[in-house]
């Protein structure tokens, strides 16, 4: 989860976070969370199909899979085992 | 009906955003490419929006926020940015990321960021300014178009408070492309010396000026923008001659009025040769200041110019760093500014003391 953190801090060009600073359950997209805006989903988005090549079928699993880097991290896994 | 210059703002590379004295502590550079003196931008940018934002758009805000303090006002009616490049960083990102990624996967951040009308957005934003919005891309006549298109609206009445600028980055890529062009000198010179360089080319320079302007005086007000005209691809010194007389003669000035005559030298020895011609049939005992050896050129650079003119009057001093040629009276009320861009874009900008 540490390498999908560093991941998310440079999609997303996060000035003054390591990924220390992210709670594997802090919510991505709440103002109590990490804050990420509908521009920061898009750019997620993009991530999970350049790095691991997984592309969302259903817009409407977004705000599951993007609650969380555990919840991302767990749709990862699952859809890089489904293909395997 | 008069429109004031409320406001300033400059951001350069010159320490222009720190306040104080104009140029008291000028910064020289020995290279053909001037980058801008950053202030901290987090005074006026939140750090979760302060991420997507490239220079030029840091820069526009900075210079805009600068310029709305001095004036005193917190929301302008209208915003208008003058812009020949644009976000020419993020337009770069965007398009490498279009070629090795076979136009598959883009982030939509560059691609949002990389519209020309990025930086008046960004600021309507921040201000939470719903009012008109307009952003001119009009190369060298980017900012005088701004300016101009202000000055319309005020007179119109449609608006008290107007936040006009112009701004331009220079990037590695545009740099290099521009390079290619034989606009830059081939090998670094001391801006200082620039002004008196014996050889063709200029130095590339990049930055922003924003200017609150109102039909009342604010209690910063110290001149009035009498006056802007610009002219396209003279055939010959003599028509740039003549726009100049008339542009006087419809404001009421004779060159006798003018005390003070800013001029857009850039050390291209082709390029500075009109402003000699101007200056010699017009101007011939006036005193002259020069700024593109402190910014450097681009197609903006009249916003530093009128920047410089505006804090004249209010020091009523010509500084040493920009003094080209003579003394300036004591008392410093007209303030001509005569720029051209590529010698294609001639633009003159008329301040008056008030």
């Amino acid at each position: 989860m540490s390498d999908l953190k560093a991941q998310i801090i440079e999609q997303l060009n996060l000035q003054e976070i390591t990924p220390e600073n992210i709670g594997n359950d802090q919510t991505l997209f709440s103002k109590d969370g990490l804050g990420l805006d509908s521009i920061d989903a898009l750019e997620l988005i993009v991530l999970l199909q350049q790095h691991y090549n997984i592309r969302i079928a259903n817009p409407e699993e977004g705000p599951k899979i993007f609650h969380s880097v555990r919840s991302m991290a767990e749709y990862i896994t699952a859809n890089q085992t489904a293909k395997a | 009906m008069a429109i004031f210059i409320l406001g300033t703002g400059c951001i350069s590379p010159q320490e222009t955003a720190q306040g104080g004295p104009l140029l008291a502590a000028p910064r020289e550079y020995e290279q053909v490419r001037l980058a801008t003196v950053d202030p901290d931008y987090k005074q006026w940018i939140d750090v979760k929006q302060i991420r997507r934002m490239s220079r030029v758009v840091k820069m526009g805000v900075g210079a805009a926020n600068l310029s709305l303090e001095a004036a005193g006002i917190t929301a302008p009616d209208a915003i208008i940015t003058g812009t020949a490049y644009g976000c020419l960083d993020d337009t770069g990102v965007f398009l490498t990321k279009m070629v090795h990624q076979q136009e598959e996967m883009l982030t939509p951040t560059a691609f949002i960021q990389s519209t020309h009308n990025t930086v008046g957005g960004q600021i309507a934003l921040l201000l939470g300014c719903n009012g008109y919005n307009n952003t001119f891309v009009h190369r060298g006549f980017s900012f005088e178009n701004a300016l101009l298109d202000a000055i319309m609206i005020l007179k119109e009445g449609s608006a008290q408070h107007i936040l006009a600028g112009g701004l331009d980055e220079i990037t590695n890529y545009s740099h290099q492309l521009l390079s290619r062009f034989g606009i830059y000198k081939k090998t670094p010179v001391k801006t200082m010396e620039l002004l008196n360089s014996p050889d063709t080319g200029t130095i590339a320079g990049e930055g922003a000026a924003f200017f609150t302007l109102g039909t009342t005086r604010g209690p910063g007000t110290v001149a009035m923008l009498s006056g802007v005209s610009t002219l396209y691809k003279p055939l010959w010194e003599g028509e740039v001659i003549g726009h100049i007389m008339k542009f006087l003669e419809d404001n009421n000035y004779t060159p006798a009025d003018i005390d003070l005559i800013v001029t857009g030298r850039n050390g291209d020895i082709d390029q500075d040769e009109i402003y000699e011609e101007v200056a010699e049939a017009l101007f011939p005992e006036h005193a002259e200041a020069c700024f593109k050896h402190l910014c450097g050129e681009y197609p903006t650079a009249a916003g530093f110019g009128v920047w410089m003119a505006n804090a004249i009057i209010a020091e009523q001093k010509v500084p040493e760093a920009a003094a080209f040629f003579g003394r300036a009276p004591k008392k410093i009320k007209n303030i001509l500014i005569y720029n051209h861009h590529q010698g294609t874009h001639h633009s003159l900008v008329l301040l008056t003391a008030c």
